[in-house]
């Protein structure tokens, strides 16, 4: 069922942020409310731009509803720019299968771009089912390196400008590395930016805020201004998402390796990292985890238990989510005149 | 990240089997009409006081609520004599005067079950006071439901708690219904932990279904109470497995949500799964516990049955305190 009007899709998830990293660091706590005004000041200018219909995620958590309330209470003048809201027809779980099934519906009805709110993890969900719909990424938190901490009114302003084609996805968008893993020849979930092997047992509260646990960690990029675990690697070998290859990195115990990072891996948190080995890796070259006993946390959180009885295998691949550089689009944008009115005369 | 030894693992194996056996047999038991009174069941959420209490000593102090068995058998109190009491016999836990919703011990640390919903919030509050002044770092905690997060007990305990930063643990035990209302009808926010960043304090929610999620953010939430660091609201979403009271037919449940989550969302079958998948536990140990705990269990309800009646005497006990 595909649209020959021009829409974009928009999955704000209700339930990011909420996690022990509010109780063990200094993360911060994103409420609804400012979610839905997000979505408010996107669909201001995502209309502006010609968009005909945006489709949203539903929620029963007051995103969804904060949005109705306000677009029946908006004023005649605004209302006529204002793109159709329609929100997905789908069971709510109140879970990540949430934001899952809205992306297959999404691509179902032919979305020129889906926006994503959230963190690592929302984004993680989306990536894995997103395929060539591309994806523009917003963060809701303090505490995420894949999603950009941006003004929503400006992702909604180049959401707005590939839908109407007044610039051309293919020159704004790339597709991202992942790493992948599976357990016992069974295919788990992707990493976005770092997975990592730690010796905690059990998946317990998730987030992964202190290092003396970290055994192994894989990046796909390391930036040195991100927070997470993929700052240890980063502040010793940046590695760009554009780059071919990631990195390995073997920590050692406190004071035995080579070389100590003192790496920002999480917020308000800043520690010593001993590191025993780093290396660069090729796309579908494997790892076997020779850790015992663990737990794999993909983006900093904890999701995977093994023993061992269980054999767990590592590697990069180039062949994750498509998603839209903001920067690129307004550097075009401006090049072209785009959003430029000469007067006349 | 506090690490889980093997007897660690056999304890809260041991305390979940206890609250899950206690309950199921006391759901049959109150069906023989012998018991007064009401009784409210834990069955499903044995994960959360589990998971709360293995971080707590005997000076450390709870609140409980209404459906309180569970937080007394983690908290140390003995079954024997809590049989009894909810039996009302002479030999229970307060001399058979108080029963299911007044179950108390305070040698233990447990200021007491409690029938008024919302009640606890200040009774921790002062607990934590006196732990504050003391300075030997204890702890309070009050267990509270979805609905009882509603009431003006608990948002002004979480006011005061935070003003004089008290070393106190709000934790709210979502099951997800407030007697027969769901929580999406009585909590405007997805989460109730959310409430925690308008009284400027940490505020987590996590699967409360899962030992070792509850384990970790409660200890981490306790250490940080002891450590002088303040109040924190832990939301643990859990499910409970019978009505409101033993008797209530859940017409408000959607059919096979129970059955489901008993299939789902078992915290003893999680457990097991996951210590016996970890290799340091083994089924066989686990087995041992249960038949050991069914032992407990039917040692608990023959000699509730077998004990005498509260004399008429015992009236006029425990109601004064002598100065």
């Amino acid at each position: 069922m595909q649209s020959t009007k021009s829409s974009v899709g928009i999955i704000a998830n209700p339930l990011s942020g909420r996690d022990v990293r509010r109780l063990v660091t200094k993360a911060s706590v994103f409420q609804n409310a400012e979610k839905s005004n997000m979505v408010l000041r996107m669909l201001g200018v995502l209309g502006k731009m010609g968009v005909d219909e945006v489709f949203m995620l539903p929620d029963v958590s007051g995103i969804a509803s904060r949005v109705i309330h306000s677009l029946r209470h908006v004023r005649a003048a605004e209302a006529s720019s204002l793109p159709r809201v329609t929100f997905l027809e789908m069971p709510i779980r109140d879970s990540a299968a949430d934001s899952l099934k809205a992306t297959e519906l999404m691509k179902e009805r032919g979305v020129s771009v889906i926006i994503v709110m959230g963190g690592d993890g929302t984004h993680r969900v989306v990536a894995s089912a997103s395929g060539d719909t591309p994806l523009l990424t917003l963060s809701t938190g303090t505490n995420n390196v894949f999603p950009e901490i941006r003004e929503a009114t400006i992702t909604g302003l180049a959401a707005g400008l590939i839908a109407s084609e007044k610039v051309r996805v293919k020159d704004v968008a790339s597709r991202n590395k992942v790493v992948r893993c599976e357990v016992n020849g069974v295919r788990k979930d992707l990493a976005l930016v770092d997975l990592a092997v730690s010796t905690e047992c059990w998946i317990g509260a998730r987030a992964l805020w202190e290092a003396t646990c970290l055994r192994e960690l894989f990046v796909s990029f390391a930036e040195p201004d991100a927070i997470g675990l993929s700052s240890i690697a980063a502040l010793v070998h940046p590695v760009h998402r554009s780059d071919a290859y990631g990195l390995r990195l073997v920590v050692a115990p406190p004071g035995e390796g080579f070389m100590t990072v003192h790496a920002p891996i999480a917020p308000g948190v800043l520690v010593p990292v001993s590191v025993a080995e780093i290396s660069e890796i090729r796309p579908k070259e494997i790892f076997r985890v020779e850790t015992p006993r663990g737990t794999i946390a993909l983006d900093g959180e904890r999701e995977i238990e093994f023993s061992d009885k269980d054999s767990v295998k590592v590697w990069l691949e180039m062949d994750g989510p498509l998603t839209v550089d903001v920067n690129k689009v307004m550097q075009k944008a401006a090049k072209n005149k785009v959003l430029v009115q000469q007067r006349e005369g | 990240m506090a690490e889980l030894k093997k007897e660690d693992l056999l304890k809260a194996y041991r305390t979940m089997r206890e609250i899950r056996d206690f309950e199921e047999r006391l759901h049959k038991e109150f069906a023989t009409g012998k018991i007064p009174g009401f009784v409210h069941l834990y069955a499903g959420e044995e994960a959360v006081a589990t998971g709360v209490c293995m971080h707590l000593n005997d000076e450390d102090r709870v609140a409980s609520t209404h459906r309180g068995h569970g937080h007394c058998i983690a908290k140390g109190v003995d079954i024997l004599g809590m049989m009894a009491e909810i039996y009302g016999k002479k030999t229970g836990s307060c001399g058979g005067k108080g029963g299911s919703m007044h179950i108390a011990d305070l040698d233990k640390g447990m200021l007491g079950a409690n029938g008024i919903v919302g009640a606890g919030g200040p009774l921790a509050c002062g607990a934590a006071l006196a732990a504050k002044f003391k300075g030997k770092g204890g702890v309070a905690v009050v267990f509270f439901g979805d609905g009882a997060s509603n009431q003006g007990t608990i948002l002004e305990s979480m006011n005061l708690a935070n003003i004089w930063n008290l070393p106190v643990i709000f934790l709210a035990e979502n099951n997800g219904y407030a007697e027969s209302t769901g929580v999406k009808y009585n909590v405007p926010t997805p989460n109730i932990a959310d409430r925690a960043a308008g009284f400027n304090m940490p505020g987590v929610t996590v699967n409360g279904n899962d030992f070792f999620a509850v384990y970790e953010a409660a200890g981490e939430a306790i250490k940080r109470a002891r450590e002088g660091g303040g109040p924190t609201l832990l939301e643990c979403k859990t499910n409970r497995f019978y009505g409101h009271f033993e008797g209530d037919a859940m017409t408000y449940k959607a059919p096979g949500e129970v059955k489901q989550q008993r299939e789902e969302c078992d915290s003893l079958k999680i457990f097991a799964a996951k210590a016996t998948a970890s290799g340091l536990v083994t089924a066989a140990e686990l087995e041992a516990i249960d038949k050991e705990v069914a032992a407990l269990i039917d040692e608990a309800v023959e000699k509730a049955v077998a004990a005498p009646n509260p004399t008429e005497a015992d009236l006029l006990t425990d109601v004064y305190v002598s100065y």
